[in-house]
């Protein structure tokens, strides 16, 4: 009997694996936490343990899986409603030490997918890193793959003039530091 | 010719940076980008997108999920045997009863010692489970072909050959598979990208030669191989089976002028051996 239950352990981990990195970075990229994230990816495979009787074989595992992520994520922001407003400065992720060190612009534009409405940051992120075809995505929304182009083309446009923003910011910011620098001596 | 407009190209811009855009339209789109900032800079932030890193989880999470699946499988254990205690309890209390009224007491020790000896004598004489816990056990194995199903479809359409591999290697544990495993193994034999990858399935699937509908998978599976050790490999099973249905997309492969020397002469021994 032992065994059956080792088995049954093995092949879970076996897949939590394979999925703990891509459903750990959907959440970071969704909201910016990492403690919450990893909290949401344990979530996620406590309910694949417990629903996978309802995972229809024939069907793809991922899409599946990111239904049960999507609605892990729904559940919690409904218990916990005031940790949803956001504030990109303040949340966590942006002192990653991985993307601190990287250069400035993958750091903005990190930023401004943060700064995006959450329907077009998640249609981004589903389409452009989880591998997910846009098919996938409208059966996951339940809307037509007409609506989930339009979106994808929509969230761009916006993040484009999100992140343009952040890169004018910035080269103000740089600017104004760079003069304050060259006259040290003006504040003695 | 006229010049595409931006709401022209915003229709097709979403495939075309998915790479599933038709390839008549591709032309289209990235002339249009060429003079077009504005859907430019789209093509170029999505590919910029492409390059944040991946977020890494802490290894911690690896220890939480290992203490979650420990304790899930502990907490559905206890609740069983919970369960099936309680219904036993008002049955052993009426029992009990008994031995404190002085004229059964005789009785009820007698029918104790003969249940202990009956007990004693059927585990001596064969050790076998109780009725609960083979039950307990049927449930536990359906449980884990459901999960060994699960988690087969999951790893053969992750995108690494060696995790593909891992899923058919997976898939061969257990005597029974399922048919939805069975279906995916011979997709995998007829479309899967990797050699390696069809060869492991195509051995995997060697085990279920006698259902009829694995080797029908196979054999029309033999006209979209392009790789000869695959058709090779496929042309020994079949004839290791003796299906005859075979011999027909064997002469396909002896006339087709695209098909390696090396697979025609194996097609023609496979011909004469099957008929």
């Amino acid at each position: 009997m032992a065994q059956v239950r080792n088995g049954i352990g093995e092949m879970l981990g076996v897949l939590f694996d394979r999925y703990q990195a891509p459903l750990f970075s959907f959440y970071c990229k969704l909201t910016g936490d990492r403690t919450l994230s990893e909290d949401l990816v344990q979530e996620v495979f406590f309910r694949i343990l417990k629903y996978r009787h309802t995972y229809e074989t024939g069907t793809r595992f991922r899409p599946w899986m990111y239904q049960i992520a999507r609605n892990a994520r729904t559940d919690h922001f409904r218990k916990y409603r005031p940790e949803t407003s956001l504030e990109p400065e303040m949340s966590p992720s942006i002192t990653h030490p991985d993307l601190a060190q990287q250069n400035q612009e993958a750091a903005l534009l990190h930023r401004a997918l943060l700064q995006l409405p959450e329907e077009k940051r998640e249609v981004l992120v589903l389409s452009r890193f989880q591998e997910l075809k846009y098919e996938e995505i409208a059966q996951l929304m339940g809307c037509e793959v007409n609506t989930v182009k339009v979106r994808v083309h929509r969230a761009l446009q916006e993040l484009r003039k999100t992140f343009q923003g952040l890169e004018r910011g910035s080269a103000a910011q740089k600017h104004s530091e760079g003069t304050g620098f060259t006259r040290p001596g003006s504040l003695q | 010719m006229t010049m595409t407009t931006c709401e022209q190209i915003a229709k097709l811009m979403p495939d075309y940076l998915k790479e599933a855009l038709h390839p008549d339209q591709v032309g289209l789109v990235e002339a249009h980008i060429q003079n077009c900032a504005e859907c430019r800079e789209e093509a170029v932030l999505w590919k910029q997108l492409g390059s944040l890193p991946q977020e890494q989880p802490s290894p911690a999470l690896r220890s939480r999920f290992t203490a979650m699946l420990e304790s899930y499988q502990e907490g559905r254990w206890e609740k069983s045997s919970l369960a099936s205690e309680r219904q036993r309890l008002p049955l052993l209390s009426s029992f009990g009863r008994w031995f404190r009224m002085p004229a059964m007491a005789g009785v009820a020790w007698a029918c104790v010692f003969l249940l202990v000896g009956f007990l004693i004598g059927k585990s001596v004489s064969k050790p076998v489970d109780s009725p609960d816990q083979a039950g307990q056990i049927a449930a536990m194995r359906s449980e884990l072909k459901n999960t060994q199903t699960l988690m087969v479809l999951a790893m053969l359409e992750l995108q690494s050959p060696n995790e593909r591999l891992r899923g058919v290697t997976l898939s061969e544990r257990g005597d029974q598979l399922d048919p939805q495993v069975l279906g995916a193994l011979l997709h995998t034999v007829r479309y899967d990208a990797s050699v390696d990858v069809r060869l492991a399935a195509l051995d995997a699937l060697s085990k279920y030669g006698a259902r009829p509908e694995v080797r029908k998978g196979l054999i029309d599976s033999m006209q979209d191989q392009q790789s000869p050790m695959v058709q090779i490999a496929l042309i020994d099973l079949l004839v290791d089976l003796h299906d005859r249905a075979a011999v027909q997309q064997l002469k396909k492969f002896r006339q087709d002028p695209s098909v390696n020397p090396a697979v025609k002469k194996r097609a023609e021994w496979g011909i004469q051996k099957l008929s």
